[in-house]
């Protein structure tokens, strides 16, 4: 058989027996790389098979470092060539041994796009971006042209060509790194956390967009993802993954049956919602989900037709009490004598240079935050969110407007790692105000370890101590505490940690702000919702209210139920009227 | 914030050309700025490149650059003066001061340095054209054949230096906003962390490069054994990086890793043979406006040789001050001075 032949006969990607440990993981013996060895953290893959048949849309599923990275990497070549380590098994990718062979060699067959797009640009401009793995390749200019030309067109950018990449926002930029990892027509495309610094419309663009390359140009689909609701959906089949080791395979929907038995952490929302009020099949999307309800005589925005309370019943719902009162975190208020409002903002205009000219990045807004609040600022990329944090914390100037913070203010920006600099946690923070800081965030043990052996999570909160250190009066917050793009990269159970730590910063008489894309997480942590489009104050209320009036800015339960002020599962599966929340 | 001699793609002529018209064009006013000495002749060259740069639409670039310029040549005329005391014309009697000695300062040092301090801030008013409307895309295109691993150490620090400029602004945000119970943060730390966060990126540009098909496999020498079920050891890149970076010779760490990320890049095992073998790869590089700016190119140099030549760079700073305006250096600085119009599109004018 002629080997183009074969290479198209064959599966898009092909794993075997594979076990895999980074040179960092410690002394591997040759034992040790046995599969029968059972669960050993030195390995970020164990015992890995799975096969992808060509055409395919795969999710793959799991919690932070269970190694799905690894496995993508391990696709594309980068693993081991790359990084280096110990393997063990096979990898075929369309056919390519990809142990044997390089990721310049894989690169004409598997296209991959990382977390960052910052970090996956090489060029200045986007046409060169795109055009050069063909370059590489050796493709003649007229065959370059007409890839890079086709390319752009099937994802939309071609209006992006001429541009410098320094020009474009962060969903620009994820297009572009797809499009230069498709403009190779590659068999196998593979996706580590693309939507993850998207915005909830840019992501959900994303994730369609791929269905359709998937559906018109046969390419197979690789995509690991944390945000399960967005992609279940899109998904053919579901591979989860947990300590290195493969859990689970199958379609969608029997994965949210394994995840509902397995680890809860995996469900969606609406499966979530439907477990709670006892219904069955659970759903894999929003659209699959209506017609379920259809099926059992629930039109959405009307609530159950028979065996539940009317939609109107539902307005417990609305008026329920914060998520953070529910569970009960809110246990002092601030001082009476101290000032309740933590921040205020009139008429507040912010200027920023975008390439050569300055633009109104905010424009005219007026927002006042009250201490113990828990406010999510939401809106798409762009929107103004993180100008306005830095704003309230000095680090740009408005043009107009009034700021007034009432006492100490604290901000973590998007990237943790920016605030360590020394080797040891105690480095970081000397001192009784230190150790208050780390009290606070539950880091007190670490004290003598080095931030880079902490988890991302506990390097976030190390960040946080760093930001609040000597800004708290005892054990008193300070007035705001601000977090921007916090839960990037997150699985749901360390989102669950950190709406854990906003509350019991927001029940110590912090007013905390929290940027962010994630309508979910929002919808846990936030008692009120400030939705911003283009510099200005588009929305302004509660969670619920907020959450339950749009589509990409709505939970998946609201989009699911569309009754007014319902928005997470338990408020949901309540209106339903078969089960309570718990 | 984008810095305003980065590249921005435009309609205009000089950034349609190809990198080596570009080059001859603005190369030739570099040229004469470093050929000649005459104040006139300086002062067109500047107005030359500026005018480029207007033309091509890169007047905050150009407006950027004088600022910078004129800084360095008033700081290269005070210093000149200081330690040249040259000259007839006395100005001043500084008397002894330590440790230059006896300091005059004479109009004759001051209009040496003055010179200088012009052809200085021509050069990089030139440049600074050059950055803002030469993609360097292109140029490393250009280079690539001839030159694989240099052009390699330039993609990676075309990408890498307003990468590290970014996370340089992050990084002071970031000392900005810790508490004030935080261990206060000196320019020696946030430079090694800087130093190690770009590391960190080179690293995941350099990965990005491998899967653009940079790098073809090398490691076949390290492997223990054929593909299959098989234990196999391979070496691995970013970890000596991270190592070299918890050395406390952080720098010489630095220096040396950047070197071993572009070894396995260069030339010849990693270019794609085809491309370098090529005939018609870069076709596509080419402009109708080329031409145009070697013939304006050749036309300044050639104009530049025969009025050196025929004297027109006459200028001397001691022992007294003696410039020569004749015809010659003024048709010189003239034809200088249009060949600053290159770049305009024809239809606008």
């Amino acid at each position: 058989m002629p080997a183009e032949i074969a290479t198209r006969a064959a599966p898009a990607l092909a794993v075997e027996g594979l076990s895999y440990a980074y040179p960092n993981a410690g002394p591997v013996t040759k034992s040790m790389l046995s599969p029968s060895e059972g669960p050993n953290m030195t390995f970020a893959l164990r015992d890995v098979s799975v096969t992808l048949s060509a055409g395919e849309f795969a999710l793959l599923a799991g919690r932070s470092a269970c190694g799905k990275t690894s496995l993508l990497r391990a696709a594309c070549g980068l693993v081991p060539h790359f990084h280096g380590g110990e393997i063990e098994g096979s990898v075929h990718v369309a056919g390519l041994d990809a142990i044997a062979s390089g990721p310049g060699e894989l690169a004409a067959v598997v296209g991959y796009v990382a977390q960052d797009p910052e970090t996956q640009i090489v060029s200045t401009t986007v046409a060169a971006e795109i055009e050069l793995p063909l370059e590489m390749r050796g493709d003649p200019p007229a065959s370059r042209a007409r890839a890079v030309e086709e390319v752009a067109l099937a994802l939309a950018i071609p209006h992006l060509l001429g541009r410098t990449v320094d020009t474009l926002s962060g969903g620009e930029l994820q297009r572009v790194a797809l499009a230069a990892a498709l403009v190779t027509r590659p068999k196998l495309v593979l996706l580590d956390e693309p939507t993850s610094q998207l915005d909830p419309v840019a992501g959900d663009e994303l994730i369609w967009l791929l269905r359709r390359l998937n559906e018109e140009w046969g390419v197979t689909i690789l995509l690991a993802e944390h945000r399960l609701e967005r992609c279940l959906a899109a998904a053919d089949r579901v591979i989860a993954m947990d300590s290195g080791t493969i859990v689970f395979d199958g379609s969608p929907r029997d994965f949210l049956a394994w995840a509902q038995r397995a680890d809860t952490a995996l469900e969606t929302p609406a499966a979530r919602l439907f477990s709670l009020a006892g219904i069955e099949p659970l759903p894999v999307g929003v659209r699959d989900a209506r017609a379920i309800l259809r099926a059992h005589e629930v039109e959405p925005g009307q609530g159950p037709r028979d065996g539940g309370p009317p939609a109107e019943t539902c307005e417990p719902a609305r008026s329920a009490p914060s998520p953070s009162a529910e569970r009960g975190f809110r246990t002092g208020d601030p001082r009476p004598s101290a000032p309740t409002t933590a921040a205020e903002v009139q008429n507040l205009w912010v200027e920023l240079r975008q390439g050569d000219e300055p633009h109104d990045v905010l424009k005219g807004i007026d927002l006042r935050i009250e201490r113990g609040e828990t406010v999510a600022l939401m809106g798409r990329n762009g929107a103004g969110k993180s100008t306005l944090l830095r704003t309230l914390a000095g680090l740009a100037k408005p043009v107009r407007g009034k700021i007034k913070v009432s006492g100490e203010m604290a901000l973590l920006t998007q990237n943790p790692s920016d605030y360590l600099v020394r080797e040891r946690v105690g480095d970081e923070l000397p001192g009784d105000g230190g150790l208050v800081a780390l009290r606070v965030v539950g880091l007190e043990h670490a004290i003598d370890s080095d931030p880079r052996d902490l988890s991302g999570g506990e390097r976030q909160r190390l960040a946080l101590a760093i930001a609040l250190a000597g800004r708290m009066d005892g054990d008193e917050m300070p007035y705001l505490v601000a977090l921007d793009e916090p839960t990037r990269g997150m699985d749901r159970a360390r989102r669950n940690d950190l709406v854990d730590l906003i509350e019991g910063l927001a029940a110590r008489g912090a007013g905390v702000v929290v940027a962010t894309h994630d309508v979910e997480f929002a919808s846990v942590f936030a008692e009120r919702v400030v939705l911003l489009g283009a510099g200005v104050v588009i929305a302004d209320g509660s969670a619920a209210e907020v959450l339950s009036g749009g589509w990409y800015f709505a939970t998946e339960v609201a989009r699911i139920l569309d009754l007014p002020g319902t928005i997470t599962p338990e408020q949901g599966a309540a209106c339903l009227g078969w089960e309570q929340p718990r | 914030m984008r810095s305003p001699f980065a590249y921005t793609p435009r309609p205009g002529p000089l950034q349609a050309a190809s990198p080596g018209a570009a080059a001859a064009y603005l190369g030739a006013l570099v040229a004469v700025a470093f050929l000649y000495s005459n104040p006139l002749v300086l002062a067109a060259v500047g107005v030359a490149a500026a005018l480029a740069g207007y033309s091509a639409g890169a007047g905050a670039a150009v407006r950027v650059a004088l600022r910078m310029g004129l800084t360095l040549a008033l700081l290269i005329v005070a210093v000149n003066a200081l330690v040249v005391s040259r000259g007839d014309t006395v100005l001043l009697r500084l008397g002894e001061v330590p440790p230059l000695g006896q300091v005059d300062i004479t109009a004759e040092a001051l209009g040496a340095g003055a010179v200088i301090g012009l052809r200085a801030a021509v050069a990089m008013l030139v440049f600074a054209v050059y950055s803002a409307c030469v993609d360097p895309d292109r140029v490393l295109r250009a280079l690539r054949p001839l030159a694989g691993r240099s052009a390699l150490t330039a993609s990676l620090i075309s990408r890498l230096v307003p990468v590290a400029v970014a996370d340089a602004a992050r990084l002071r945000d970031a000392a900005r906003l810790r508490g004030p119970a935080a261990a206060p943060l000196g320019r020696a730390a946030l430079l090694r962390r800087l130093m190690a966060g770009s590391l960190d990126r080179a690293v995941d540009v350099a990965a990005t490069l491998e899967l653009r098909g940079y790098a073809l496999t090398r490691l076949d020498a390290a492997r223990g054994g054929g593909p299959g079920h098989v234990r196999m050891r391979f070496k691995n890149l970013p970890q000596n990086l991270r190592a070299r970076l918890a050395a406390p010779d952080t720098l010489r760490g630095a220096a040396s890793s950047v070197g071993q990320m572009a070894l396995p890049f260069g030339l010849p095992a990693s270019y794609p043979r085809s491309v370098r073998h090529s005939p018609v790869a870069h076709a596509g590089s080419k402009s109708r406006y080329d031409g145009r700016f070697y013939c304006v190119g050749a036309a300044v140099l050639i104009a530049a040789i025969a009025g050196m030549i025929l004297g027109a760079d006459s200028f001397h700073a001691y022992p007294a001050i003696e410039i020569g305006l004749g015809a010659g250096t003024v048709a010189l600085s003239a034809l200088i001075v249009l060949a600053g119009f290159a770049p305009r599109r024809r239809d606008a004018r």
